[in-house]
């Protein structure tokens, strides 16, 4: 398809002045590099997480250069969520063709103004990115929200290095029974996403990552208590996001995420780090109405404003430019039906840490419906540590017990381990800042064979069916 | 930044031929970091142009010039410590690994590893004026504040040869610590420190742990031996001017844990330790790294004269870690409980993460405090730190050494590029195999094989391949050897087959690779085996991965210290040959060809490449079929078998093969085994 970013483009590698839609009237400033915004009379950023449209009066994707816009694609009724390839030489997209078709997952080259669907999918599929390795995630509508999946994107990778994560079908990567939404794919590979506090049933918006076959689920930091989302990650290896309607940064050396001091506005969403180290970001000044494109240099007193469009809030902005891309994750899973599960020291909590040694460790887990089941216990040993065998993609949890059976501690959320995938933790909500002691785990001296908690197993304790929420 | 040649400042002629050089030299090697210097000087015919790999420097003590002791080169450079400019090359022995300068200045020890030697270099006439005898393989040197001693660290021998500082006559030898290698004399001249890269020998299964071994320099006797708990391996000490407060880099290795993950210190932690009255007398380990990035190996370590700041060196992450000296004590004094295993800790005291060169190794702090310089080995360069700033302001670039072209690695370089795949029916890497063949079409030239095995030395020592740049090859092959310790890899199995880790010398013959033999040659060694269980990252390019492959293959077994200088056996070494080579036993039987040590350890590497049960299957072990391990050089790296659990040769046949399986040795006289282990010692 050749669509107006084709004229487009060749008229601006022509040199001469390209055609460009008229645009309402607006504050626009050069900015040195040409990027895609969505363009939307109403963007309700968290909306989805609670089952409503971002864009309930659509969305345009825009190309700007020097501060004019024009649609990046023509033939479709609603386009969003741009993400670039590495080279710059595609964008992928989320498209409707018409206004009650759903969201699918487009791609456009650029040097041409094709268009392809890149994969057909029932349901909205939108929020793409590039993975490396041939690879992209998105956000999948199921029944139960929205789920990131994967599939190659079409373009196979310069050296097909071994990577079972690869194959020709889709590979869902959460397994929890709420949504989850792709934020940005971080340098070492991650698929940093969005979804509610505690994690498989919360509705307050925090930050994960997962490993690019879906396994190693874990959150960024530690919940602090309030809303964190549109996280983009610094060339500093910073990650960058939006809590509330301000800014804030994780950075490697701390725990704690840090404010960043930028000026009075409401922000929203990931930001864009320009080559110069000036963001492009999106933000709302007070009394306006809409979200303009605004350029900040960190430490500066004032946003400058790229673009404004009267009546649409500009969102997401993406720099098209040749990126770095992420490190290629090669999956370990081993081909097996289950997980298992090592943790160090059960007593271990940021929460504080346990006075007494648990007895044994429950494992639930929920079915498709949401109803909690009890698969049964495992012991733990004397030094808090427990090795356990346990279902595969589903979520799961743990309760720590005393000898009663009384629960000490439950995890606050849910989680999941990838069939074949073989994960160790220190303790409970250790968080990412606890490194292990160098010392064998007690239960391995006693048995390397893991409890078998999968459920499938006659040796497992009674596997009893509890009502969503009566175990809380 | 400036970037100055090996000219230094001299003629203005040389300084525009040299920018003309250097420009040039930018334009065309521009993505090699590092080599500008070898593009600017081409090499004659019969030569090649080798590197320097600069690890030490010093000062002299009138701060005029700058040593720089290069390790690959066998030299020491010594350079104008103002502009830089070279002013002598003064040769020494093979593979010099640390360097002293008398407080006076006038003469610069050198010890030189492979040689077992001391160069005493007249720093007035710029030459060496003596060589002297050392222990097994000399890796440091001091020399007493009277200078009536002074102290060599032996690697091998594991301690401190005490010479008369005059003659080098040796006056008596103080036992230390496994792999005994670094050491710093306290200011106040009373203590000498000496640290170690391997851990002590420990029960099996327990906790790796080294020692700093203290040296009273009144009595030349050692009076302490401070515990470093959890401490695989440590390299330099650095002590503040009022001596209260030492510091020393150190590898802080998860060995028992089974490595499902390298993030969050899984693998490894990058760490220092804290000594001495500044700390109450405790020791007081605390981390280098951060949540998501590490300070990989850590090596050098300096401390700026007014004790304000400590600087480290990591060698895997390419940085210079800058610490505010007052603000870490003041942390460590807060804090109850151990620290190190807090990962945010380093935000209360790591004031900058200083990129510098590859493979950043010793340190030196100009005496007002303002400049540090620091040895990057892997690009020849050192780089000049402006400590108020913390920016690196100059890159000194050394010149390439010439050499004669001997050596052709190129019959191996490309020899090994079918890449399998454990568990995998088909080649997943079948654009590798192409690769493979057109490679092996290639014709390097000498220099073009020498530039391909730094290329690969690049690749073994750095950090960047894996998750987060938490460890490198070198983090378990110190120097290419081994860490003497056991680890459990995940796809083994949790607690299951855990095995020890092997020297990497001398290696090229002896595939296939791994205990299990799965591994059938280097590039499948450290391809996607090493990609998927232990980088759990992105893994080397196909080029890098023939030169990382190549680099190892190139390694040369170290000399063996226990065969005499003629070569020929000693009569216990004689006796022992003899029984290896045996065919009847003590009572006459003979013994079936599989149970004779010459049958599995045979050729001139000692392995038969086969896969063999000799009895040491353990409980948690899936098979106890192990590959023959080569014999090359087997007295350094204990422990033995596959899982490590003899501690000592002695235990393999007097713990562990209670049924003759490991060879017919039931029969053998304890002195008989003695005499066995004595010729297995000169393999």
């Amino acid at each position: 398809m050749r669509g107006p970013l084709f004229l487009f483009l060749a008229a601006l590698y022509a040199g001469i002045p390209a055609p460009s839609r008229a645009l309402p009237p607006g504050t626009a400033a050069p900015l040195g590099a040409d990027f895609i915004v969505t363009a939307a009379p109403v963007y309700v950023p968290l909306a989805e997480m609670h089952g409503r449209e971002r864009f309930p009066h659509g969305a345009q994707l825009l190309l700007v250069h020097d501060g004019k816009a024009t649609p990046l694609v023509a033939g479709f009724a609603e386009t969003a969520d741009a993400d670039i390839s590495f080279d710059a030489k595609r964008v992928l997209f989320a498209g409707k063709r018409t206004t009650g078709d759903p969201w699918q997952i487009w791609e456009l080259t650029l040097q041409d103004g094709s268009v392809r669907n890149v994969i057909q999918t029932e349901g909205d599929a939108e929020r793409p990115f590039y993975l490396p390795g041939g690879r992209m995630v998105w956000a999948q509508r199921t029944a139960s929200g929205f789920r990131i999946e994967s599939a190659p994107d079409g373009h196979p990778p310069k050296v097909p290095f071994l990577n079972p994560t690869a194959g020709p079908g889709i590979l869902p990567l959460t397994y929890i029974q709420t949504s989850t939404f792709p934020a940005t794919i971080l340098a070492d590979g991650r698929i940093l996403f969005e979804s509610g506090y505690p994690l498989g049933e919360g509705a307050t918006p925090e930050l994960y990552v997962v490993y690019a076959d879906g396994s190693g689920v874990r959150a960024l930091r530690p919940f602090q208590g309030r809303a964190r989302w549109g996280g983009s990650e610094l060339a500093s290896g910073d990650v960058v996001f939006t809590q509330g309607s301000s800014l804030a940064r994780f950075t490697s050396s701390l725990l704690q995420q840090t404010p960043i001091a930028a000026p009075h506005a409401e922000y929203a969403g990931a930001i864009q780090e320009t080559a110069s180290g000036a963001w492009l970001l999106s933000a709302r000044r007070t009394g306006e109405a809409h979200d303009a494109i605004d350029r900040w240099i960190p430490g500066a007193a004032a946003l400058e404003t790229v673009l404004a469009q009267r009546g649409d809030d500009l969102v997401e902005p993406v720099l098209l430019a040749p990126r770095t891309p992420p490190r290629r994750f090669p999956s370990d899973l081993h081909p097996w039906k289950y997980a298992n599960l090592l943790a160090l020291d059960s007593r271990l909590s940021l929460e504080g840490n346990l006075k007494q040694t648990p007895a044994s460790v429950r494992l639930e887990t929920q079915d498709p419906n949401g109803r909690v089941q009890v698969n049964g216990t495992a012991p733990v040993a004397p030094d808090g540590s427990f090795f356990v065998k346990v279902p595969e993609n589903r979520p799961i949890r743990f309760l720590v017990l005393d000898r009663n059976g009384a629960v000490l501690r439950r995890e606050r959320g849910w989680f999941w381990s990838r069939g074949g995938e073989q994960r160790a933790c220190i303790g409970c909500h250790t968080g990412p800042a606890l490194s292990p002691e160098n010392r064998t785990p007690e239960v391995l001296l006693r048995t390397t064979t893991p409890v078998d908690l999968t459920g499938d197993s006659p040796l497992t304790a009674t596997r009893t069916d509890v009502q969503k929420g009566n175990t809380r | 930044m400036n970037r100055i040649g090996p000219g230094g400042r001299g003629t203005s002629s040389h300084r525009i031929a040299t920018l003309a050089a250097l420009i040039a030299a930018l334009l065309i090697v521009a993505p090699w970091r590092g080599q500008t210097v070898h593009a600017a000087t081409a090499p004659q015919t019969g030569e090649v142009l080798g590197y320097a790999s600069p690890v030490e420097l010093l000062f002299s003590p009138d701060g005029t010039r700058l040593y720089v002791l290069c390790q690959d080169s066998g030299e020491v450079r010594v350079l104008n410590a103002t502009t830089y400019a070279p002013i002598q090359t003064i040769v020494v022995g093979h593979v010099p690994r640390g360097f002293f300068l008398t407080p006076d200045g006038n003469r610069l020890f050198v010890a030189n590893s492979w040689d077992d030697t001391i160069s005493v270099i007249d720093t007035r006439a710029l030459k060496v004026a003596a060589t002297w005898h050392a222990g097994m393989e000399p890796s440091s040197v001091v020399e007493d504040s009277a200078g009536k001693y002074l102290y060599v660290a032996n690697r091998i021998s594991n301690d401190v040869a005490v010479l008369d500082a005059h003659t080098g006559s040796e006056v008596k030898r103080l036992a230390a610590g496994r792999g005994t290698s670094y050491m710093t004399l306290s200011p106040d001249g009373q203590r000498i420190y000496v640290t170690h890269v391997y851990p002590n020998p420990a029960p099996l299964g327990s906790q790796p742990e080294s020692e700093i071994t203290v040296i009273d320099t009144a009595s030349a006797e050692v009076i302490n031996r401070i515990p470093l708990p959890s401490i695989a391996g440590a390299f330099h000490i650095a002590v503040t001017s009022n001596s209260r407060l030492g510091v020393v880099a150190e590898l802080h290795p998860k060995n028992l844990l089974p490595m499902t993950q390298v993030e969050q210190g899984w693998a490894f932690e990058d760490t220092l330790t804290l000594f001495g009255s500044g700390v109450q007398n405790k020791t007081v380990e605390v981390p280098l790294d951060d949540l998501d990035s590490y300070a990989v190996r850590p090596f050098g370590v300096a401390i700026t004269p007014d004790g304000s700041h400590l600087y480290v060196s990591s060698g895997g992450s390419d940085i210079v870690t800058a610490i505010n000296l007052p603000h870490l004590q003041r942390y460590v004094h807060t804090q109850h409980g151990p620290i190190v295993y807090n990962l945010a800790a380093g935000a209360h005291y790591v004031v900058a993460r200083i990129p510098v060169g590859k493979d950043p190794r010793g340190m030196a702090v100009s005496a007002d405090g303002r400049r540090l310089l620091v040895a990057n080995r892997l690009d020849d360069t050192i780089s000049v730190i402006d400590t108020p700033t913390s920016k690196v302001v100059t890159t000194i670039a050394l010149a390439p050494s010439r050499r004669l072209w001997t050596e052709n690695f190129g019959l191996q370089m490309f020899s090994e590029m079918t890449i399998a795949t454990p568990g995998q029916r088909r080649c997943p890497a079948c654009h590798i195999d192409e690769r493979h063949r057109n490679a092996k079409r290639m014709k390097l030239t000498p220099q073009q094989q020498v530039e391909a095995l730094r290329r690969g030395q690049q690749a073994f020592y750095t950090a960047s391949y894996s998750f987060h740049g938490g460890m490198g090859c070198t983090n378990c092959h110190i120097d290419t050897t081994m860490d003497g310790m056991r680890w459990n890899f995940e796809p083994a199995g949790l607690g299951r087959n855990i095995v020890e880790n092997m020297l990497l010398e001398d290696i090229r013959n002896t595939t296939p690779y791994d205990w299990s033999g799965i591994n059938p040659n280097l590039p499948t060694q450290g391809g996607p085996r090493t990609e998927q269980f232990i980088w759990r990252s992105q893994n080397f390019d196909v080029r890098t991965l023939a030169d990382l492959s190549a680099y190892i293959n190139s390694l040369p077994a170290r000399p063996n210290r226990w065969r005499l200088p003629n070569g020929e056996l000693t009569p216990s070494q004689q006796r022992g040959k003899q029984i290896f080579d045996r065919t009847v036993d003590d009572f006459g039987k003979p013994i079936p060809l599989a149970n004779r040590c010459n049958f599995c350890h045979s050729g001139p590497l000692g392995t038969d490449h086969r896969k063999v049960d000799v009895g040491t299957r353990g409980p948690n072990d899936d098979s106890g079929l192990f590959v023959t391990a080569q014999l090359t050089n087997i007295a350094l790296t204990a422990p033995y078998l596959h899982d490590g659990s003899a501690a000592t040769l002695e235990e393999i046949w007097t713990i562990y093969n209670p049924h003759d399986q490991h060879g017919r040795t039931n029969d053998l006289t304890k002195d008989q085994l003695n005499d066995l282990i004595n010729y297995l010692r000169t393999r």
